[in-house]
């Protein structure tokens, strides 16, 4: 899957996404409901108006941070699962880290600064150490780390749902919530005016997409992580501990999932609730880094038509009586035939069109 | 592998179940638990309720992998079968459900699962899919249309309260003190997953065809020289899979009586940890089925403490089979699989 060219994964993603987005509408009519007005009110909820657009891109934002932390992970020939976990123990992290250094820095602008780094520094740390443990449990034990990831992402949002009702509930709530992080630690609205979206945001989630593309295509570590992923005796040959590597791309992965948590912990909530709750942003990933072949300049487009396609998703749910449900089989199928380019491959050389150039 | 990597594997193994038993031990005394008051027949009984869909799961994924074919979509099956056969349920009996309409609806499931798995093989097998990604992207595709199929006929991701199954008591054999509740005063379901693992057992290692579908696994070439189809048992053995994780599915709604389509759906994992439980049994249906009773019994422990009067907080006993799984994979982590499990096979004719 990883051989095919630039213009054949576009055409895949294209028409994966028409495909699945086609069966979906086909449900909508067969459920009984009006497929016209699915659409219009897919688009509306997508890019009608600034609001929307401002919910497209905090939805973006994530799954561009998301997909890069996938992405990682996958180019290195590991498969990290488990950026839902990740992702739920950075958030959770960066919270509680800014509400317990608050009283020791000053009020204001300054101790908000402050505040973020050590929230974004925390994110990142708690989210690269939950990714690091599974990577060295493959590297050393030999265990499946796609099914320790899975199991770790239960295992996180069972103990930080427990954490977050228990000891760490904040004072008087009656919600299982954390007490709310200080108002003056904030990313600030530039541009859009809209709630749980700072242009900030998205810039974070861009510079990481730069950095991740600098690490992986420009540098040394970056040349092994990928050798050792497809080739590992030739990696070993030439001097690259294959076990290192492995534990070393699982804690970068989740690091950039540590800091995506800390991005919605901060942009989005202010405090942190349930993760059972929160939504399956690191799942979702996986389809994101996928459709945009484990490149990290994919994940940007990738991430926006699945930041769109949430989007109009929670715009459908409050809109119309389609259940919103569907816009999540309907990511499923994409993932389900983004998987499988053989099928489109056939279906070009059956239509004659141009699936000669395998 | 040597025979001295394979003894060391084997240590490991030993030293496992040694430090398991001594932990718990070491709790018992320490936490003055009460054993007697803990595993009572009741709790015995509900671990192989338990254990049944995860059971049932293990075994067709075991035979999936055994014929090279990972079929890691196997929690994604299950939903669309606990879905389906709620829904069949409901629609069958026209909302008030009894008994027969349970089998029903069990059925049903099962057929839907095997349209689901043929479609599932022939992207796998035929469109040479990329396995571990179509797995979880149905996995996907069954935690979106599975509380959407609730949402269309209940309007809401969880079903009422439908009907579960009854016991199934067998007159004078389930007097016979401790064993007769266990296994002739309890769901039929447990009867037939029991029956099955034997005969998953019986028939892998005892007919043709179970070795076939070990040579498809192993060496395709083999099996394909030989002038057997690898395709072909390969089909068989991943719609079979399908199969039997829609069955547990269904089974494990018939057990809880209703469908909840929210969070992880109420399958929750149990077809990812049937996958360990496979894992776990080193791919024999007998091990597995015993490992899932492993699970089964965790799972229900939780309920037994709290009966027992010990107070642990329930989200966090809840996870202790996902832990466990961790933990078993670490030290189980260097379990032979197929050889030829994850790659297409073309023949060359």
């Amino acid at each position: 899957m990883l051989r095919a060219s630039v213009i054949e994964r576009l055409a895949i993603a294209t028409a994966s996404t028409a495909l699945a987005l086609l069966i979906g509408v086909t449900i909508v009519a067969a459920a009984g409901y009006d497929p016209a007005q699915f659409i219009t009110s897919m688009i509306e909820g997508a890019i009608g108006g600034q609001s929307a657009i401002a919910r497209t891109l905090r939805f973006s934002t994530l799954f561009i941070l998301t997909g890069v932390a996938v992405a990682v992970a996958f180019r290195a020939g590991v498969f990290n699962i488990g950026v839902q976990g990740q992702f739920v123990v950075g958030g959770f992290a960066t919270i509680m880290s800014i509400i317990w250094t608050a009283p020791l820095l000053p009020e204001g602008a300054v101790g908000g600064v402050g505040l973020l780094l050590v929230g974004f520094v925390s994110g990142a740390c708690a989210g690269g150490a939950y990714g690091a443990l599974p990577g060295a449990l493959k590297a050393y034990a030999n265990a499946n780390v796609i099914i320790t990831t899975i199991m770790l992402n239960f295992i996180a949002t069972g103990v930080v749902g427990w954490l977050v009702q228990n000891p760490f509930r904040g004072e008087g709530n009656t919600a299982p919530n954390t007490e709310r992080i200080p108002e003056y630690v904030s990313l600030p609205r530039i541009v859009f005016d809209s709630p749980g979206f700072s242009i900030i945001g998205l810039g974070i989630a861009l510079a990481a997409v730069a950095v991740i593309f600098v690490v992986m295509e420009r540098s040394r570590f970056g040349y092994d992580m990928v050798t050792s992923g497809h080739q590992e005796s030739a990696a070993t040959y030439s001097g690259v501990g294959a076990k290192r590597t492995v534990v070393l791309t699982m804690t970068l992965s989740g690091m950039v999932a540590g800091v995506a948590g800390a991005v919605f912990a901060i942009m989005i909530q202010g405090y942190y609730t349930d993760p059972s709750g929160i939504g399956t942003y690191g799942f979702d990933a996986i389809a994101v880094s996928l459709l945009a072949a484990n490149n990290p300049l994919g994940i940007v487009p990738a991430g926006l038509l699945f930041g769109g396609l949430d989007s109009a998703g929670s715009h459908i749910g409050i809109y119309t009586d389609v259940p919103v449900q569907l816009i999540d089989g309907v990511i499923g199928l994409v993932i389900l035939f983004v998987s499988v380019p053989e099928l489109f491959r056939m279906a070009a050389q059956r239509t004659g069109l141009g699936g000669e150039n395998r | 592998m040597s025979v001295a990597d394979y003894a060391a594997g084997k240590r490991l193994r030993i030293a496992g179940i040694v430090a398991v038993v001594a932990a718990l031990a070491v709790a018992t005394v320490a936490m003055d638990l009460q054993i007697r008051k803990i595993v009572t027949t009741g709790f015995v009984e509900r671990s192989l309720q338990a254990a049944t869909p995860i059971a049932l799961t293990a075994i067709g994924g075991l035979y999936a992998e055994k014929s090279g074919v990972f079929n890691i979509g196997v929690e994604g099956f299950m939903i669309f079968g606990a879905a389906t056969a709620a829904t069949m349920m409901w629609i069958i009996s026209g909302g008030s459900p009894g008994q027969g309409d349970v089998w029903l609806a069990i059925l049903a499931s099962v057929l839907v699962s095997l349209v689901l798995a043929v479609a599932f093989a022939v992207l796998l097998i035929r469109y040479e899919a990329d396995q571990i990604v179509a797995g979880l992207a149905l996995w996907f595709i069954g935690l979106g249309f599975g509380p959407f199929m609730a949402v269309l006929v209940w309007d809401s991701r969880n079903s009422p309260s439908l009907e579960s199954i009854n016991d199934l008591t067998v007159p004078v054999l389930s007097e016979i003190p401790v064993v007769g509740p266990i296994l002739f005063d309890t769901s039929p379901l447990v009867m037939v997953t029991a029956v099955l693992a034997v005969a998953a057992w019986k028939f892998l290692n005892d007919t043709r065809y179970g070795y076939w579908i070990q040579a498809a696994g192993e060496n395709p070439e083999a099996l394909d020289t030989a002038g057997i189809s690898v395709t072909r048992v390969r089909y068989a053995a991943v719609i079979f899979s399908g199969v039997m994780a829609g069955l547990g599915g269904a089974v494990l709604l018939a057990q809880a009586g209703s469908f909840t389509g929210t969070g992880e759906t109420m399958v929750s994992g149990r077809g990812w940890i049937g996958i360990v439980a496979y894992l776990f049994g080193n791919y024999n249906p007998l091990g597995a089925a015993l490992a899932a009773l492993v699970f089964g019994g965790l799972d229900m422990l939780q309920i037994q403490l709290q009966t027992a009067g010990i107070d642990v907080p329930n989200r966090l006993v809840n996870l202790f089979p996902y832990a466990a799984v961790v933990v078993v994979l670490t030290v189980w982590g260097s379990t032979r699989t197929p050889a030829a499990v994850g790659e297409p096979y073309e023949s060359e004719e």
